[in-house]
């Protein structure tokens, strides 16, 4: 087991170079690399004095998960083999450069992932293999390799038209093997394991190598230089691998593509006159700069989770991450009703600099006006000494509370925040809560509060034109402290609700409050089981049974022996997380309502996304995803719910691809539990319930 | 036309003495010439005297304000429209458009609004008389019942056992809240226990769950103080039955009683001075849920007003058929509408408006109904100017109680009409005819006539 999982490792690494995490395709490619047998050894002997090394360290399993250990090694070692000839010597310098290799990467990997949050791609190898060349123009007992001939298969060479050789031979350099024929075999397994990467090489490969033709007027010389590569690489790391495939990523793949060409160029003038090769210098230049900088300005498609291939991260950023939108910071509206955005992110008027991220809210009429009569009182206003509630459960720690209400045509500028309450979130942010009605707050610091607890009345105090809350989420407690980004969970707005979203400004929008009897319907404990009926067109097909139970990290699932179907509830809704094995029954459960709102509220919509696997078969599901990736709507197969009322939720599953959306019921039951599912033709009845323990 | 000479009187002018509410009791007069655009001659014209109209506009307006000054305070907020209170099927309808559930107290009440198109889960069933039938209906179609005597328990234990289930229901309580009268004669009594002994009846018997708590402490309250005081008592009782017997009481049913700006007899002030605002209400009522609840538990507040919210969106026009010089100098009127269509007039004193510019001083004046019955009084005494044969007079606010509580004694019942928001004009209620009256009456064979 122990030995599969190392060959499994070694192999890995080689797919790696190209992004890919799979053992066959590593496996072909170790085979190209012994087309050149001195190459495929130094490769090998590299990777296993890493690994050696690493185990006197007491590393191995670090090493053997890691991936950047063993390609960068790797790397280093077929340099090595690709520019000397096979000797005791040579083995010698490829043993010593293997180990170098792990020791750089591991310094390196510390000081990048902790300041820049930066992966190190394949740094140590372009740094130690030029180091090597550099140190080797000395050595006279060392030969150059590339002066002898090297097995080839020229008919190929010689037929395939320039444009085509040029790209096949940059994709063959990537690992030392800079031939026609290696090009073609990587690019056949490059295509059957991921079309996406496939199709970033070739643009990465023909935008660059067009680009530099622009400068230089010659095809000749763009298609004959190998060292092209580097635009395969920037183009599929950065619009495959650390970005979230889509129109956006691609076009900043091309982006550091063309303006790559330069770097390149430039780096080639400086390295050539040390007689050394420009490696990926270009690559990782380019790429790791473009990552740091889309980084911080908060770039919504980047991979945080980075599956095996492009299509699997796709895949899970639609299904799962598109599933939970909004922030971390989700926080509750503050106060009952409906209420109007006056004044959101970015404001035009005081929501500026530090103090963006604030939201303003006032009560409006059918006419949009915030006041009743002439508006010229403060009881005129709608909002004026309505409740205002706590958006989350903390701790108060600042209370301000008798500064008086301001006449409408006044503010106090003098005390901007006016009345305020400022309550600790254990989730690691402040929120302040502005122009409270003077002393009309109820609560005080030190006070532990819930969501929904009564703070005090809005009011008029400060820098308020007329009466509104302020709510905003900051870092430390002092009022003014720099605000965080963060959203709202749980609202309706046009009769649509959300579960973690941003309002715009304007939109009408109220709390959605857990209804208790809901909740108390869709509170499964441990060891409740439910046995159901199903019926195809009204006949009785089968009948099985589901249990509550918890998994190690505290989650429950329905079990029914085939397939775990994972439910919890956030921001006030009920959700099917994820389905678990294979169970058609559990599969319906799952689509009829793949989330419920606990809101009472009738009528009121909302959307989800279902996993793809539950919708689409599997061969149509690698081709719809390769589509995806240039429009993301296609890839999603959409959940659109209605509550008809606190009981019923009707529903429609539908994606492009699907002619007819397929129709869902589900219906909660009086007291406790889902009494009757229908999907499709398939309707699924409750018929008796053991509350176990 | 010849003036009808009429016996000089004298009458005495207090001239300079001003009211304290400012213009001068002898000249003020209210004039109304149209309803929401729609002139009164048009109306009585087109659909006849006497004539109820109700203004949709004025009925959404005034529900929304309502809703609103309660939903804007509180995040779950249900009302219960009180059919007892009008209902005729486009006030119901409209009210139900604007989102409340249907409150009735009668298997009568009950069919008219799932005749409506009401699912029983959208209906509260209150009241003391719910026979078996319905009750078993009712609980069938997942109604809410609001339970108001031990009977009731063991008739509802009885349907549960029928339909094979445990049934939600809730209890009407009542208490003292520092009005009087104390409403004691529906549900069980809060203090003296009895309530507690309904809930641990219900939890004996195991096959009812207890899910809502249902209170109505009277009808025109004047103090909001007294909701402050129902609420806090309901909800301290809530956590009694939750934390002992482990229901989960998903529901407060303050009930409704809130008064309209309608004059009730005998008192001074004027409504728009006596009647506290609708947000007055609002704040006591939420501020004692928020002082008295747990954090964070949001019971649903159901509110079964009925009047604030109907009452002044309906309008009487009447016309003047006779005046007369009563013997102690008093004017007379005799209207075609009298206590047989304005049932409420034996307790409100209502705004009577002349539809048109009259001249002449303000004198005493009584105005009768066309009965011939010596109750048949619509105002014992008001100031009028003199007013010609013909002249229509306006009443309102009419809206609460009296296409309910009506009667069909002497006299047809006329049209009702509702000028919708684009301000067309339909017809919701026509006038009735003999063949209405008569079509449920037998004539035994040998008392024919022939």
């Amino acid at each position: 087991m122990k030995i599969k999982q190392f060959i499994k490792s070694i192999l890995n690494s080689y797919s790696e170079i190209f992004f890919l995490e799979n053992p066959i395709a590593g496996l072909l490619f170790l085979l190209i690399t012994f087309i050149n047998p001195y190459l495929g050894i130094s490769g090998i002997l590299a990777v296993l004095s890493a690994y050696l090394f690493a185990k006197f360290l007491n590393l191995e399993k670090e090493f053997l998960e890691s991936g950047f250990y063993t390609y960068n090694a790797l790397l280093v070692g077929l340099s090595i083999g690709y520019l000397f000839k096979f000797g005791i010597l040579t083995l010698f310098l490829v043993f010593i450069s293997g180990i170098l290799t792990l020791v750089f990467s591991m310094f390196l990997y510390s000081i990048f992932s902790y300041y820049l949050k930066l992966p190190i791609l394949s740094i140590p190898f372009t740094v130690i293999s030029s180091i090597i060349y550099l140190s080797v123009a000395g050595y006279t007992n060392l030969f150059i390799d590339a002066l002898y001939p090297h097995f080839n298969i020229l008919v190929l060479e010689e037929i395939t038209p320039q444009f085509l050789s040029g790209f096949f031979k940059s994709l063959g350099a990537i690992i030392f093997s800079p031939y026609v024929f290696t090009g073609i075999i990587i690019s056949i397994v490059l295509f059957f394991i991921s079309r996406i990467l496939f199709f970033l090489a070739l643009i990465g490969y023909y935008i660059g190598a067009f680009t530099i033709y622009l400068f230089k007027g010659s095809f000749y010389n763009v298609f004959s230089d190998i060292s092209s590569f580097n635009f395969i690489l920037i183009a599929v790391a950065l619009g495959g691998i650390f970005l979230i495939p889509s129109i956006k990523s691609y076009f900043i793949a091309i982006t550091a593509v063309i303006t790559s060409t330069i770097v390149l160029s430039a780096t080639k003038s400086f390295w050539s006159f040390y007689g050394i090769p420009v490696f990926t210098l270009p690559f990782n230049l380019i790429t790791l700069m473009f990552l740091y900088v889309i980084g911080i300005v908060g770039f919504p498609y980047i991979a945080k989770i980075i599956r095996k291939t492009p299509e699997e991260t796709l895949d899970l950023f639609l299904t799962s991450q598109k599933r939970f939108q909004g922030t971390e910071r989700g926080i509750h509206l503050p106060f009952a009703g409906e209420w109007t955005v006056w004044q959101g992110f970015d404001g035009k008027w005081t929501h500026k600099g530090q103090l963006k991220y604030a939201y303003d809210f006032v009560i409006t009429d059918e006419n949009g006006k915030t006041y009743t009569n002439e508006g010229l009182n403060l009881t005129d206003y709608y909002a004026f000494r309505k409740p205002v509630l706590s958006p989350i459960r903390g701790r108060v720690v600042k209370v301000i509370s008798d500064l008086p209400d301001n006449e409408i045509g006044t503010v106090d500028k003098e005390n901007n925040w006016g009345n305020y309450v400022v309550i600790y979130d254990e989730r690691g942010f402040y929120v302040e809560i502005s122009h409270f009605a003077q002393d009309s707050i109820k609560v005080k610091v030190g006070d532990w509060v819930e969501v929904g607890t009564f703070l005090g009345l809005c009011g008029n105090s400060g820098y308020s034109p007329q009466p509104h809350i302020h709510v905003q989420v900051q870092l430390y407690p002092e009022v003014g402290s720099p605000t965080l980004p963060f959203s709202f969970v749980s609202f309706i707005s046009n009769n649509e609700f959300f579960s973690n979203d941003l309002p715009k400004e304007g939109e009408k929008i109220k709390p959605a409050f857990a209804d208790r009897s809901k909740t108390n319907k869709l509170s499964f404990y441990l060891d409740n089981s439910f046995i159901y009926e199903v019926f195809i067109d009204n006949k009785k097909i089968d009948e099985f049974e589901m249990s509550v139970k918890m998994a190690v990290d505290g989650t429950f699932y329905f079990d029914t022996g085939k397939g775990k179907l994972y439910f919890g509830k956030a921001n006030e809704t009920f959700y099917f997380y994820r389905l678990d094995g294979f169970d058609e029954y559990l599969k319906d459960i799952f689509i009829s309502a793949p989330k419920i709102p606990l809101t009472s509220e009738k009528n009121v919509i909302f959307k989800d996304f279902l996993p793809f696997k539950l919708t689409t078969s599997k061969i149509l599901k690698d081709f719809i995803l390769f589509i995806a990736s240039f429009n993301h709507s296609v890839g999603l197969s959409k959940y659109e719910g209605k509550t008809i009322n606190e009981k019923i939720i009707e529903g429609k599953v539908y994606s492009i691809f699907s002619k007819k959306p397929i129709l869902t019921k589900l219906e909660l039951d009086d007291v406790f539990g889902i009494k009757k599912i229908k999907v499709g033709n398939r309707t699924y009845k409750l018929k008796t319930i053991n509350f176990g323990g | 036309m010849k003036k009808i000479y009429e016996k000089p009187v004298i009458t005495k002018i207090q001239t300079g003495f001003m009211n304290k509410f400012g213009s001068s009791p002898y000249y003020a007069r209210k004039i109304r010439k149209d309803i929401d655009g729609v002139s009164i001659d048009y109306l009585v014209e087109n659909f006849g005297s006497p004539l109820f109209v109700i203004s949709e506009k004025k009925l959404r307006q005034q529900y929304r304000k309502i809703y609103n000054s309660f939903s804007s305070r509180y995040p779950n907020v249900v009302f219960g429209w009180s059919y007892k209170t009008n209902y005729l099927q486009a006030v119901c309808a409209t009210l139900h458009q604007e989102g409340a559930i249907a409150e009735v107290v009668s298997a009568f009440e009950y069919e008219k609004a799932r005749k409506l198109g009401i699912k029983g889960e959208n209906i509260i069933f209150n009241g003391p008389y719910k026979p078996l039938e319905i009750l078993e209906i009712a609980s069938a179609e997942g109604a809410t019942i609001n339970i108001d005597h031990f009977d009731e328990i063991n008739d509802l234990e009885k349907v549960a056992e029928k339909l094979g289930k445990k049934l939600k229901v809730a209890i009407r309580i009542n208490m003292d809240t520092g009005v009087q009268p104390q409403w004691s004669r529906f549900g069980f009594n809060l203090e003296t226990g009895q309530a507690l002994d309904a809930v641990k009846r219900i939890k004996a018997g195991n096959k009812l769950i207890l899910s809502g708590l249902h209170c109505h402490i009277g009808t025109f309250i004047i103090d909001p103080e007294a909701y402050a005081n129902e609420v806090k008592k309901m909800v301290q009782f809530k956590y009694e039955i939750e934390d002992n017997f482990g229901y989960s009481i998903e529901f407060l049913d303050i009930g409704g009683g809130f008064p309209s700006r309608n004059r009730l007899k005998g008192t001074y002030l004027p409504p728009d001075i006596l009647i506290p605002p609708v947000d007055e209400y609002a704040e006591k009522i939420t501020n004692a849920l928020y002082e008295n609840l747990r954090p964070g538990d949001f019971p649903k507040l159901i509110l079964e007003s009925g009047r604030a919210i109907i009452d002044e969106a309906e309008y009487l026009i009447t016309t003047i058929h006779a005046s007369k010089r009563l013997p102690d100098g008093r004017k007379a009127y005799v209207v075609d509408a009298g206590v047989n269509l304005l049932f409420t007039a034996f307790w409100y004193k209502f705004n009577i408006e002349i539809d048109r510019e009259v001249s002449g001083a303000n004198e005493p004046s009584v105005i009768y109904g066309p009965l011939c019955m010596n109750i048949d009084v619509l105002d014992e005494g008001t100031l009028l100017p003199p007013l010609e044969r013909g002249t229509r007079l306006i009443f309102s606010p009419v809206g609460a109680y009296n296409n309910t509580q009506w009667m069909q004694f002497i006299e047809y019942r006329p049209n009702i009409v509702m000028i919708m928001e684009d301000g067309s004009v339909e017809i919701v209620r026509e006038r009735e005819d003999l063949t209405d009256i008569e079509r449920r009456e037998k004539l035994p064979e040998k008392l024919k006539i022939k």
